[in-house]
């Protein structure tokens, strides 16, 4: 018998030209939780948040919705920024919020990168552009620092 | 709308026989697909095995990440851990995507922890509530300051010996 899970579903859309809204979905054995976050290209700054809980644990639990707005401001692509998330929303709010955030932002990473990959006529050409236009790629991850070490030696 | 990315990330905890816990992560995203399943043994928390696979990825380097969940092998879930993981596996010279799939199933370990002294929690009346909450807490001093419910300004706190 599962004893517990999680489940986190994450769906980004194309609001306009420079904005991306994710909306997150978080279900598990105790919490309930939705997330929509706005953030504005090519900083990748959170403008905005907007928070739900629907099933939480205490009676203070929902005071943690206010301190969402702690993470506005904030850029995806700042040292720490996960860590910055977790103390802002999580530890001045709610974990599992925050929890869910980092995982709502990275998702709108992920669709800054990817998105329009399909169309391009070179894979290879299309992700070393995109290193040089979200330079915090280069180090995130070993694929990413080797073509960003071939970029530079060519 | 249409979606231009979408992401489902599933973890679950089963009990074994022996005691320990066999933590199933599975993420499936526009463009990344991996597994990850490992055991855990307690009362430490130690990683006794940890297999997993990549499914799709942006390019079939990213496939030979998967050998890095070796690294978690003997680790325990306690303090230091997340920085552990993201050393051995994530990072500039890993896989940041494993390396989190690592972190996920190890949060459900201990949620799953959690799972039976709230169940007990939540039976109580409205009266009862806010001291079964202290005593908790007083129990899992871990707790003490983690989020709103349990910072010292909490009315669940009240009492509570910090």
């Amino acid at each position: 018998m599962i004893t517990f899970s999680r489940s986190k579903l994450v769906g980004v859309e194309r609001l306009d030209e420079n904005t991306l809204l994710a909306h997150g979905v978080l279900e598990d054995f105790i919490y309930a939780m939705e997330l929509d976050v706005s953030v504005k290209q090519p900083d990748f700054e959170i403008v905005d948040i907007k928070g739900r809980m629907k099933r939480v644990t205490t009676p203070v639990c929902d005071q943690a919705i206010p301190k969402l707005q702690n993470a506005v401001g904030l850029r995806i692509p700042e040292d720490e920024f996960a860590r910055k998330i977790h103390r802002v929303v999580g530890k001045e709010g709610c974990t599992h919020f925050a929890n869910l955030l980092v995982e709502c932002c990275d998702a709108i990473m992920q669709t800054a990168i990817y998105e329009n990959i399909q169309q391009a006529p070179n894979k290879h050409d299309f992700l070393k552009e995109k290193t040089r236009s979200i330079p915090s790629l280069k180090e995130s991850c070993v694929f990413y620092s080797k073509m960003a070490e071939t970029t530079m030696g060519g | 709308m249409i979606l231009t990315y979408s992401r489902n990330k599933y973890a679950a905890t089963t009990d074994m026989s022996d005691g320990s816990l066999f933590v199933q992560t599975r993420v499936d995203d526009t463009v990344f697909s991996a597994t990850m399943d490992m055991i855990v043994k307690p009362p430490l928390l130690e990683i006794i095995s940890i297999n997993g696979e990549i499914l799709r990825a942006c390019s079939e380097e990213c496939q030979d990440a998967a050998t890095l969940l070796q690294k978690a092998v003997g680790l325990q879930i306690g303090t230091g851990f997340i920085k552990t993981v993201n050393s051995l596996i994530g990072e500039s010279y890993g896989c940041p995507r494993m390396a989190d799939l690592v972190l996920e199933g190890c949060d459900q370990v201990i949620l799953r922890f959690t799972v039976d002294p709230l169940r007990q929690i939540l039976t109580k009346s409205a009266e009862e509530l806010m001291d079964a909450h202290k005593m908790f807490v007083a129990g899992n001093p871990r707790l003490i300051g983690s989020c709103i419910a349990f910072s010292k300004e909490s009315p669940l706190m009240a009492g509570v010996e910090l």
